[in-house]
């Protein structure tokens, strides 16, 4: 049993259809957070992010400011109070495009839809337990697009031309 | 070729980690069933739930007929996107096969057919009032499945 203290977590729930939040809000508090925000599209959401939540939940297709535009600006903003805040995506949208689109803008962890409490328990515990190290190149910042360690990678050297530089943030 | 921008690789601290505390080992199995608890309570309002969410496609549908333009075409794509994801949450797996091909047909070009958005829109209006679950049934399964070779159809044309 992994007996994580979701009560002293702050989950931001970003959803234009109030029936998810009210779904995805009472599984949040059944695993024990209580101080959870909502806001129906991406510029209400980044308005909420100076709350300092520790996770966001994120749907894609909002009016106003979707899910794609909203985790951009968290990641590449001056003024976002939190680049490295893990972003769970849960959408529809789950075509090999689709899911790439959603990590090219930075989002650490996706979930399809239709929710379920285990698939959602598990991408709060992946953020909690395997956070993705960051990635800062000319086009892109935020997490690690790679699922494993850069020394397993079999495919294609996209930054073979580029020095690497490890460091953890201090 | 010279050196372009070094990329840089790092690890924020844990911070979530610290705070959440928990051994890592494994998921919650407390937390996973006073969730599921919470998500059977839930259940009962599925279907008033459904209801609103059909009723909003109804509403984009309305929008896109009168004015079709990209605002009131984007508007019923959501809808129908919406519904695909809502639907099978809330335990409608044939409504969301129906939403699924409403939304590959109006994941185009504005000018979509009204009839063929129409044919979708009644189907799953009929199905969310009769309360259609079963995927089995072979009634719903011939009209998805033509349903869907009309958007297969015009989407190869």
């Amino acid at each position: 049993m992994s007996g994580y203290r979701f009560d002293r977590l702050k989950i931001l729930v970003v959803d234009d259809n109030q029936h998810m939040r009210k779904l995805v809000v009472a599984i949040l508090q059944a695993f024990g957070t209580t101080q959870i925000y909502e806001a129906s599209n991406g510029t209400r959401a980044l308005a909420l992010m100076r709350e300092a939540p520790d996770v966001v939940i994120l749907d894609w297709m909002m009016d106003e400011m979707n899910g794609i535009e909203f985790t951009r600006e968290v990641r590449t903003s001056p003024a976002s109070p939190n680049p490295y805040v893990p972003i769970i995506m849960l959408t529809g949208h789950t075509s090999a495009e689709c899911v790439q689109q959603a990590r090219d803008a930075g989002i650490n962890e996706f979930l399809a839809k239709p929710v379920s409490v285990k698939a959602m328990l598990a991408r709060l515990t992946a953020v909690i337990e395997y956070p993705r190290p960051f990635v800062r190149t000319k086009v892109y910042f935020g997490p690690c697009r790679r699922r494993r360690h850069r020394d397993d990678y079999k495919g294609l050297e996209r930054r073979s031309e580029f020095e690497i530089v490890d460091r953890v943030a201090s | 070729m010279g050196k372009s921008k070094p990329i840089e690789i790092f690890t924020p601290p844990n911070m979530l980690k610290a705070k959440a505390g928990g051994t890592g080992l494994g998921l919650d199995a407390a937390a996973l069933k006073r969730a599921e608890a919470a998500m059977e309570e839930l259940k009962t309002e599925f279907a008033e739930w459904m209801n609103a969410d059909v009723e909003k496609l109804v509403e984009g549908r309305n929008a896109f007929a009168k004015d079709p333009c990209a605002d009131t075409h984007g508007r019923l794509y959501r809808a129908s996107h919406d519904l695909k994801g809502q639907a099978l949450t809330f335990e409608h797996p044939v409504v969301a096969r129906m939403a699924a091909s409403l939304c590959k047909l109006l994941d185009g070009a504005i000018n979509t057919p009204l009839l063929l958005v129409d044919a979708h829109v009644n189907a799953i209006r009929i199905l969310a009032r009769q309360n259609v679950r079963d995927v089995s049934d072979p009634t719903t399964n011939a009209v998805a499945a033509e349903l869907e070779a009309q958007v297969r159809e015009i989407q190869a044309a």
